[in-house]
């Protein structure tokens, strides 16, 4: 559905966008994270031919975006990361204001923006001031405007910023359906463990490069090594608790791939650079050594973490 | 397959928002008061003055060049207000960025807030119709004086319009367009009369002190053409005299106008809307241009 190769953007010197490659499918949910400055606002600006970019190539649905910026706007539907309404404008004239824009005629406009408005749960509010609407009411009829066309990407640029709790959750329900409806979508959020809920996969960004790109499992995977294993284990053998750990610890640490064994209160947490099976094999050696092992895992990375590890702790 | 005709949407949406707008209707019915006020004035002192008791109703034809000069001083205000804050007003409620991202086109964006503003201002003068019946009704005037009164002011709209539009493209801030095109608009008329006075000057003093007739006036009235008051002045000159603008510019310098540009000079009015119109659409034309160009530049 978008393909974006060697896109480079500059700001006079200022590099904003380092040569970034990206290929998204269609029915994907692609999340963008990375700190502020780092170029994803760039990127989709450039991808819905709002900014014109310094080289490279951005295809969507096979539409070459900058040399066919206008055949673009019927693909594409964008939510901002900060927009407007128009004061005395009711909600569905809103819809039909921007239907007009692409040149539907009223009848189509008020079918589909029926349609979209129960999708983003705004039906009963349609006959309501736009101005009126609370900021998460807004943010939802902004992305119900941009589906107006039924476009076949849609880009929104932290559709969760400013929201409340509720708001953000609300949102993020209204994406799960566009989602389950086979939209593809690009969304950047600051929220992440929304976008680790939300995103079918991401692309970490920093300094206008794309760092990491792929499914969210993959590369929680791909890092996956880094991640503790929590082992909660007795040893029979031993009467006293303190050398029983000294044994364990002993054993661990003889175990290939345990670069490092420290203790809490209940576990082990073992530094082990392994893949799952191994991790199943060397619990099987524990069990052969007559130690009980009553919780075994592997401590998850979420989105978050990953992020911070990546970037270095630079968060936006 | 037969094109259906389409309402520009930002007209119409224009349109839908400003008939909600209380402001509006406070404006016309403000500036109607203001006319009829200035025709009261008139009338009373016209009564006053009567040299026989009686009412000197041919004197009213006269409030038509006043009503009409009102007028037009009057959209020359109210149009660059509304116009210079049709771009910077979108960029500065960010509802730029959505427009940009449909496939209307920046030129549409402009044409369509243009439009919008000369709705108003044919509002404002349909609904002045009335008080400018006096002077017809009462004093003498035709309708086609009356419309063609309008069509003038309609044309005078639409450039000083564009300017408007223009302006609040380039500039941010919708207080600094208004400036803005307020001062391009005065420089228009300012140079180009200075020009046609300057070249006046200099053909009468050849003429009468130096008797050297080397200077040709030539084609420097032509210039008055870009003035957009220059048509509204000689349709006036016209409609109350048996003058034009062409022959007080010769009786003004005292000289004589190459008769090669008399025809030009004679279809002055009908030529100057076409170039009022012609001007309207290159200063729209570049306001779309600045309108594209923000996706050059880096978001603030």
């Amino acid at each position: 559905m978008l393909q974006i190769q060697n896109l480079t953007k500059r700001y006079g010197k200022f590099l904003a966008l380092n040569d970034l490659n990206l290929h998204i499918e269609k029915g994907e949910i692609f999340g963008f994270v990375g700190p502020n400055g780092a170029g994803k606002t760039t990127t989709m600006r450039i991808v819905c031919g709002l900014l014109k970019a310094t080289s490279g190539t951005v295809y969507v649905d096979g539409v070459n975006a900058l040399t066919h910026p206008d055949d673009i706007k019927r693909k594409v539907g964008y939510v901002p990361d900060f927009f407007g309404v128009y004061d005395n404008l009711k909600v569905m004239e809103y819809m039909e204001f921007y239907g007009s824009m692409y040149g539907m005629e009223k009848q189509d406009v008020d079918e589909i923006a029926e349609g979209l408005l129960e999708l983003v749960n705004l039906s009963d509010k349609k006959d309501v001031f736009v101005d009126t609407l609370s900021r998460g009411m807004k943010q939802r009829l902004c992305v119900a405007r941009a589906l107006i066309h039924n476009p076949d990407l849609l880009v929104l640029d932290e559709p969760n910023s400013g929201l409340d709790p509720r708001a953000r959750f609300e949102m993020k329900e209204v994406l799960k359906n566009l989602g389950a409806m086979g939209k593809t979508i690009i969304i950047s959020s600051h929220i992440l463990p929304e976008l680790a809920e939300m995103c079918t996969s991401i692309g970490i960004m920093e300094r206008g490069k794309l760092i990491v790109s792929g499914r969210v499992e993959e590369i929680m995977n791909r890092t996956h090594g880094s991640q503790p294993l929590h082992i909660r284990a007795f040893t029979p053998d031993y009467e006293d608790a303190e050398e029983g750990r000294q044994y364990l610890s002993t054993l661990l640490k003889e175990q290939p791939k345990v670069s490092k064994v420290t203790f809490t209160e209940e576990e082990a947490l073992v530094s082990f650079g392994g893949d799952d099976m191994e991790a199943a094999e060397l619990l099987k050696r524990l069990v052969e050594k007559n130690i009980l092992v009553s919780n075994y895992y592997r401590e998850k990375e979420d989105l978050e973490s990953l992020f911070l590890e990546i970037t270095g702790g630079v968060q936006g | 397959m037969k094109k259906k005709l389409r309402m520009n949407p930002i007209l119409r949406k224009e349109l839908m928002v400003g008939s909600r707008s209380i402001k509006m209707s406070f404006a016309i019915m403000g500036i109607n008061a203001f006319l009829a006020f200035i025709v009261l004035i008139v009338m009373v002192t016209t009564n006053l003055s009567s040299t026989y008791g009686g009412y000197d109703y041919s004197a009213l034809s006269y409030l038509f060049p006043v009503l009409g000069c009102i007028e037009c001083g009057l959209i020359s205000l109210i149009v660059p207000i509304i116009t210079s804050g049709s771009i910077s007003g979108e960029r500065e409620r960010q509802t730029l960025d959505i427009m940009l991202t449909t496939p209307v086109s920046p030129f549409s964006i402009a044409l369509g807030k243009l439009q919008s503003a000369m709705m108003v201002v044919m509002m404002y003068m349909i609904t002045s119709v009335p008080v400018m019946a006096i002077a017809f009704v009462l004093g003498g005037m035709s309708w086609g004086a009356l419309f063609g009164l309008f069509a003038m002011l309609l044309s005078i709209g639409i450039y000083v319009g564009s300017v408007g539009v223009f302006c609040s493209s380039v500039v941010k801030k919708s207080v600094l367009a208004t400036i803005l095109t307020i001062v391009i608009g005065l420089s228009i008329i300012f140079v180009t009369f200075t020009i046609l006075t300057a070249g006046i000057s200099m053909k009468a003093y050849q003429d009468e002190i130096m008797k050297a007739q080397q200077f040709q006036l030539g084609a420097i009235p032509m210039i008055m053409f870009l003035n957009p008051y220059s048509g509204f002045v000689d349709f006036l000159i016209r409609t109350m005299s048996s003058y034009d603008l062409y022959t007080l510019i010769e009786e003004a310098g005292d000289v004589d106008l190459p008769a090669v540009y008399g025809v030009i000079y004679k279809a002055w009015i009908p030529i100057s809307v076409v170039v009022n119109l012609l001007v309207s659409v290159g200063f729209l034309k570049l306001a779309s241009l600045k309108i594209a160009a923000t996706r050059n530049k880096k978001r603030k």
